[in-house]
């Protein structure tokens, strides 16, 4: 071994604490009591041999009378006039998008079942996030809105729209201010609409509003160049990265995107041209960013403005008022080398600002202008649509409706309710409105205050187009027919004002027709078929100039700096608070997704919760623990949330996570959590998401359902990570396979896999952690979401997990042995790799040989097989696995009311994909490579009479996968991609020392560390 | 009754006989039905026409009959065109009422052909009336002819059988009862002796066999082996529902279709060559046909009213469209996946190495057990059909093995592997 780092899942493991110890020794939380019964303990129990008869008596009767069970009979509905396109049993995609990103839809007879990114898309380029995968469930979920709602009761539109039109007259005539709500919007149609309807009711305005908002980049842009946009980033140009507190592949903007072009600098392509690009990330919570940067220095959310400073004085060589050192020692020297590093890269460097202050905003521009950022990796010219908020127009907002100047209000994907920091402002407020109109799809906190609710539908269910960046449009088509009398609000709005056009599909086409096509040179009705073929087009664009600042910074800095002195936090319980989105909830509005609930958060591998993150040093100093439940207070607001120690939390600091608590969002997602929106302050113009705030104890402990620590792997080693600088001399560094071979024996005989032989590549390099593979794996497998109480026993489903292990940073040699930790000094100082991990397809499985019922066995295409209705459910091969990949099924749970998640609802199992079955309790599953894909593209290749492709049969993990880390295919096959991927020299097995023979090759991760800056 | 009702019709045959007789004599010089027929058939009249029954041009024995002007006639069915241009009234109205579906010009048709078509057309129509006319006395003799159903036969024996029995029990309880109340009044002698007698008697022979071993122990293994093989067979054929035949909501015929008709299986059931479902045809498949073909028939009519389909009108209503729900034959276990295409198109199997001599099936029944065992069997023994199928180019390990001289199965390429049915 030429590592001897010790990695580790939590601090349970680390320490290992008596109860981690107790709790790693069985695969199941829950033993049976065999030993209790064996001990005598059972036997001298009173008439047991009398109980066990009288059991088995009446279990032989119960199951003899449940046979007796006529069979029943199947009925066959066929259509009765099949559409042309459909054949029951062929999938058909369709093109749409998902928040601007093009994807494809698969429909199975007519309903959505699965979204996958459309490969032409220039956003994900054929891979889709977490909550997009997700997305399509929220079509089948029960919640949503089956009718329009007038006045609380549920109406039909000929009633709504009368009211409506009735009213909207009624505020015209007094002159009133008519305000259209909505989270950005980047779609040239319902920009479009909303111009007319402004045009017919010039008093409107429409007010974009977005819950975590971008504004601070948006007005610095502004005030330094003259354009208020988002500009459009270029990771993929960037050699030197630096990044304070911007968690851009998690949730900053577009994390799809910048994980695609921040993984082309550090991928296996990469490497072998020798090139790598170098990461740091500065900030207070560990974001997912953060534990993939190449070097991770912690700052408290006070001095981010001070080292911004300090990094501008560096770069520019001059002084700006107010500087000092920063009280993190560390810190300092990094942003000294940093500055060195960023200009040694000067034209292809990035730095990047998660703040939504403008002043801050304002100084990162400055600090891009010296590096010559402008026109080479930040592009103003051809600017990003996603976010358009204006936090000012908000508030704004709220008091022309106080001083009763408004007279009718729409909200149009917004819910300022729940995410505006002062709802009950905004709650008394929107009470003085006469006509307050929510297009929602349920009643949610928001809509719940309106007269109207005008239901809307899903967007699988609409007609629409994105823009999501200068050049770049896509269409959104539905797949399926409106399933209850929803309407989009689009179509009400034109209905509404009367337009001459009466739906909204001619409206686009029209839009479409006269503005976009033209453009990229495609006209008429056979224009409009291929961009709906295609899904997506690109136009020139802009010519991308250079920009430079030469605006006066000393003011900034002194904004700057007193916005420091108002975050620190002072007194004895005193803590800087920042609030934080999650690569998984987002802002909050799929909270109703089970899915979403259930994914692991990256980070803290915490489901179905928000927590207070805060550094074990710092706990151990306030007397907190694990599980502790903290009364958290800002400004009014107060909440009490468990307490999980992060290692890696600057000192001083604590994290809550944004988008749970919700009050009215359906039988999932309410009452999930605690809402952090309230933390939000309102400073200088923007909404800030750090503020000073106190903590205490309140002397309860809550459990938080958390995936990190189940499944053991007893500390063997399992992970190979490496130096860029160790990589350059030796590419096979750290892949573990340097010592002499040690001879292996095995039991079994060699079987050949004659045409096939399925594995799957591994980067660990590109794996950043997101997630989206899992949620890819539930929709495309059925698999069940257990809840947070199952969570809590370990019995989560995911037959894809990715492991996230902590390590002490290099250079901390004496870490190897567990007695000589000298813990809590370097638990601030941790690095963090993610896993994937998933059945290995091991050739010689462990589990295939202790299964006494045959059940599991290997295929002659190296797939470990496993035949659900074979399974008598010993769970022995669970037991047997070492790499802890085998899940068991607890319950029925498709067909249970304890699991009241999604599955058990005759109308959400539409979702469930037909080509895959629904297991039963006492079951055991696990991955099958998606083998109905194999098996489809198999049949597809002998249907057309011709070979099977490399490439062809994707699993979902890898399909999704925004980063390429997952690669499968035919190893047999010496030119398909997997083969010359494994044979990358970074590439090594997990307890390849088993000689278990995994079918899973990973590669070495490669981190770019500066070794003086480690 | 069923003389007299007889009686009746070949009386009213009689009377339709004569009658047509006199038609025909009168129409003979101008029209000859005969001729008629030959030109109405040679000039795919019927393809747009019927007698009695609107299709896409007008019931022609109505309207034909009802028309004054024969010359008018004439010229319309030789070229009806012409009279659409010439904005005849009479022309542009029956144009328009049949949504201005275009008629064939037949210019090839002098005016005496025409003539004859139309001698034809009405003595048709005649025939059509009197057929109509006739069943209604004939109602009685049909009811009487089909007989009893078997449910009636069965419930008759039922209520015989039950009703001997009750005899038997209350003959018993009469005689008991007479018995008692001999004995009460003295008449009769309390009989106990003499009925023990017999009672030991017959014991006795079961006794004596009773003690002979060998005979006990034949009876208790011929009993061992006959109910375990019953339990072992019953065990076995759990579910498994070879010759499920069950009442479909139409009756559709295969051995009509597929047997006298020699329609291919893939012209209804195309999902077969392209998907995992064979797929029940929609209803739009059997229109294609059945919008002329056999449209009286009141099992074409049950499609009809499940399409919310008017044959007068020819339109669709979908409002009042409910679709057919058949009955499920072949039941597949979720956990089994099963793809058509890959047996029928890739391998080439016969549909009825499976469905058994659907040709044959007035009404379709499982014919194979379904169960893994029989899936396994033919894996086992069937050949893979390399033939053309460039698929199998690169695997040169089959290769060699055919070489070698070796029969390729389903099994040998991994078609019994558990992975690849079940997931």
């Amino acid at each position: 071994m030429e590592s001897n780092k010790k990695y580790w899942k939590g601090l349970e493991e680390l320490n290992n604490s008596p109860e981690f110890m107790e709790m790693n020794k069985s695969e199941f939380a829950e033993p049976l009591p065999i030993e209790e019964v064996l001990s005598g303990a059972g036997l001298s129990a009173k008439t047991p041999r009398r109980d066990f008869l009288k059991a088995l008596g009446f279990g032989v009767g119960a199951v003899t009378l449940a046979a007796c069970q006529k069979v029943p009979v199947h009925k066959s509905i066929p259509y009765l006039i099949k559409p042309e396109e459909v054949t029951p049993g062929v999938a058909n995609f369709y093109t749409s998008s998902y928040n601007g990103q093009g994807i494809l839809v698969k429909t199975r007879e007519g309903r959505p079942i699965k979204i996958e990114g459309n490969p032409e898309d220039l956003i994900g380029g054929g891979s889709l996030s977490a909550q997009g995968q997700a997305s399509v469930l929220d079509l089948y979920d029960v919640t949503r809105l089956q009718n329009p709602v007038l006045q609380k009761d549920e109406s039909s539109w000929d009633a709504v729209d009368g009211f409506i039109k009735r009213e909207l007259a009624t505020v015209a005539a007094s002159g009133k201010k008519i305000r259209i709500v909505s989270s950005t919007v980047h779609s040239p149609s319902t920009k479009a609409v909303i111009a007319a309807f402004t045009a017919k009711f010039p008093t409107t305005k429409q007010i974009n509003y977005d819950a975590i908002s971008y504004t601070g980049i948006i007005q610095a842009n502004q005030n330094s160049f003259g354009k208020a946009v988002l500009p459009h980033y270029h990771f993929e140009k960037a050699d030197v990265i630096v990044s304070f507190g911007a968690d851009f592949l998690g949730t900053w903007i577009s994390p799809v995107e910048y994980m695609r072009q921040w993984v082309s600098n550090r991928n296996n392509t990469s490497l072998q041209n020798k090139k790598m690009s170098r990461h740091v990330q500065f900030e207070a919570g560990m974001t997912m960013t953060g534990t993939n940067a190449d070097t991770r220095i912690q700052i408290k959310p006070s001095e981010e403005g001070l080292a911004i400073i300090n990094l501008y004085n560096a770069i520019s060589g001059t002084t700006l008022p107010g500087s000092k050192q920063l009280s993190n020692k560390a810190a300092d020297t990094a942003i000294t080398l940093v500055a060195k590093e960023l200009l040694a890269a000067k034209g292809r460097s990035l730095v990047v600002c998660g703040c939504n202050d403008v002043a801050m905003q304002v100084l990162v521009n400055a600090i891009n202008s010296l590096l010559g950022s402008y026109g080479t990796t930040i592009d103003l010219d051809n600017p990003s649509y996603q976010y358009a908020g204006n936090d000012a127009e908000f508030v704004e907002f709220i008091n022309e409706m106080k001083r009763g100047e408004v007279g009718a209000v729409f909200f149009m994907d917004a819910n300022p309710a729940y995410n505006y920091f002062n709802a009950k402002d905004f709650t008394q407020a929107l009470a003085k409105v006469p006509l307050k109109v929510s297009f929602s799809d349920r009643n949610d906190e928001t809509s719940s205050l309106c007269d109207i609710i005008a239901a809307k539908n899903h967007y699988l269910e609409t007609w629409g187009d994105d823009n999501i960046f200068a050049g770049y449009y896509t269409i959104v088509q539905p797949t399926i027919n409106p399933v209850y009398n929803t309407r989009q609000a689009e179509q009400s709005l034109l209905i509404w004002t009367d337009n001459p056009v009466k739906d909204y599909y001619s409206f686009v086409k029209n839009n479409w027709e006269t503005n976009i096509l033209p453009q990229v040179g495609l006209t008429g009705q056979a224009g409009w078929e291929t961009l709906l073929q295609n899904g997506v087009v690109k136009t020139a664009g802009a010519p991308v100039t250079a920009y430079t600042f030469n605006k006066d910074l000393n003011v900034i800095a002194q904004n700057i700096i007193n916005r420091s002195n108002q975050l620190t936090a002072s007194g004895a319980n005193a803590v800087e608070l920042l609030v934080y989105e999650t690569v998984n909830m987002g802002d909050g509005r799929k909270a109703n997704n089970p899915w979403l609930q259930e994914l692991p958060e990256p980070v803290s591998k915490v489901t179905w919760d928000n927590f207070v993150a805060i550094a074990p040093k710092f706990a151990e100093k306030l007397g907190i623990k694990e599980g502790d439940v903290l009364k958290v207070s800002s400004g009014s607001h107060t909440v009490e949330l468990p307490v999980l120690l992060q290692p890696g939390q600057a000192q001083g600091t604590i994290s809550v996570a944004l988008g749970y608590g919700r009050t009215l969002s359906g039988k999932v997602g309410t009452g999930v959590g605690k809402n952090a929106f309230p933390f939000f302050t309102f400073k200088n113009g923007t909404f800030q998401t750090a503020a000073p705030a106190s903590i205490s104890t309140t002397g309860d402990v809550y459990i938080l359902a958390q995936t990190q620590t189940h499944h053991s792997y007893e500390g063997r080693n399992i992970i190979r990570e490496t130096s860029f600088d160790k990589y350059l001399k030796d590419p096979s560094s750290a892949n573990g396979r340097h010592e002499a071979e040690h001879k292996t024996y095995t039991l079994w005989p060699e079987y050949n896999r004659p045409e096939y032989n399925w594995v799957m590549a591994i980067d660990l390099n590109a794996c950043t952690g997101c997630g989206a593979c899992i949620v890819a794996c539930n929709v495309e497998n059925n698999i069940p979401v257990v809840g947070k109480d199952e969570v809590r026993r370990r019995r989560e489903m995911h037959w894809i997990r990715i492991d996230r292990y902590y390590s002490f940073k290099e250079g901390n040699e004496n870490v190897t042995e567990e007695r000589e930790i000298d813990k809590l000094e370097d638990l601030d100082n941790v690095s963090v790799i993610h896993q994937p991990m998933l059945c290995q397809h091991c050739d010689h499985a462990p589990c295939e040989t202790v299964c006494p019922v045959l059940a599991t066995v290997h295929s002659s295409e190296g797939l470990n097989h496993m035949a659900y209705n074979r399974c008598v459910g010993t769970r022995y091969c669970a037991n047997n696995c070492p790499y802890k990949v085998r899940r068991f099924n607890w319950f029925n749970y498709w067909n249970d009311s304890r699991f009241d998640n999604y599955l058990n609802n005759e109308h959400t199992q539409l979702v469930l994909n037909p080509d895959v079955t629904t297991r039963f309790r006492g079951v055991m599953e696990k991955c099958t490579m998606c083998i109905q894909r194999i098996q489809g593209g198999k049949l597809k290749a002998k249907i057309d009479q011709r070979a099977l492709k490399d490439g062809e049969v994707k699993t979902a993990c890898q399909q999704t996968c925004p980063t390429n880390a997952i690669i499968f295919g035919n190893v047999n096959d010496p030119d398909s991609v997997v083969s010359k991927a494994l044979k990358s020299e970074r590439t090594y097995y997990v307890l390849e020392e088993l000689n278990t023979q995994p079918g899973v090759g990973y590669q070495v991760k490669v981190r770019n560390v500066n070794e003086t800056l480690a | 009754m069923r003389n007299v009702s007889l009686l009746l019709k070949q009386i009213s045959r009689l009377l339709f006989i004569v009658a047509a007789f006199v038609a025909f004599g009168t129409t003979a010089h101008a029209q000859d039905p005969a001729k008629g027929e030959a030109l109405f058939k040679s000039s795919n009249c019927g393809s747009c026409h019927k007698i009695d029954i609107r299709m896409t041009g007008p019931a022609l024995g109505p309207t034909i009959t009802s028309e004054p002007d024969e010359a008018y006639l004439i010229k319309w069915i030789q070229n009806n065109q012409a009279l659409i241009a010439a904005k005849n009234p009479k022309a542009l109205t029956i144009y328009n009422e049949y949504n201005q579906s275009q008629m064939s010009v037949f210019t090839n048709l002098s005016d005496q052909d025409v003539k004859d078509i139309l001698g034809y057309v009405k003595d048709q129509w005649k025939k059509v009336q009197a057929a109509k006319a006739t069943p209604t006395g004939d109602g009685s003799g049909a009811v009487a002819d089909s007989g009893p159903s078997n449910v009636m036969l069965l419930g008759l024996i039922g209520v015989i059988v039950i009703a001997f029995l009750i005899i038997l029990v209350l003959n018993r309880v009469i005689g008991t009862l007479e018995r008692l109340l001999l004995q009460k009044q003295g008449i009769l002698p309390e009989d106990t002796e003499e009925e023990e007698k017999p009672a030991v008697d017959r014991l006795a022979t079961v006794k004596i066999l009773a003690k002979n071993k060998k005979f006990v122990f034949f009876v208790v293994l011929c009993l061992v082996v006959g109910l375990g093989s019953w339990t072992w067979v019953t065990l076995w054929n759990t579910n498994v529902h070879q010759g499920y035949q069950p009442v479909q909501p139409i009756k559709y015929s295969h051995q009509l279709h597929a047997g006298a008709m020699k329609i291919d299986c893939q012209y209804c059931h195309s999902g077969a060559y392209k998907s995992k479902n064979a797929s029940i045809p929609s209803l739009n498949v059997c229109m294609n046909c059945h919008k002329v073909v056999k449209t009286e028939s009141p099992e074409i009519q049950k499609i009809y009213n499940a399409l919310g389909y008017d044959p007068q009108t020819q339109k669709y209503d979908s409002t009042k469209a409910k679709p057919i729900q058949w009955v499920r034959i072949h039941n597949l276990p979720d956990f089994a996946y099963f793809n058509h295409s890959q047996h029928v198109k890739v391998g080439g199997i016969k549909c009825q190495a499976c469905h058994g001599p659907i040709q044959e099936m007035q009404e379709v029944y499982q014919y194979s057990p379904l169960t893994m065992k029989w899936c396994i069997q033919c894996h086992k023994r069937t050949e893979v059909n390399f033939k053309g199928n460039a698929y199998y180019d690169r695997m040169t390990d089959v290769h060699d093995r055919i070489k070698r001289g070796e029969r390729v199965t389903e099994a040998s390429l991994g078609g019994i592997e558990c992975g690849k049915c079940h997931y």
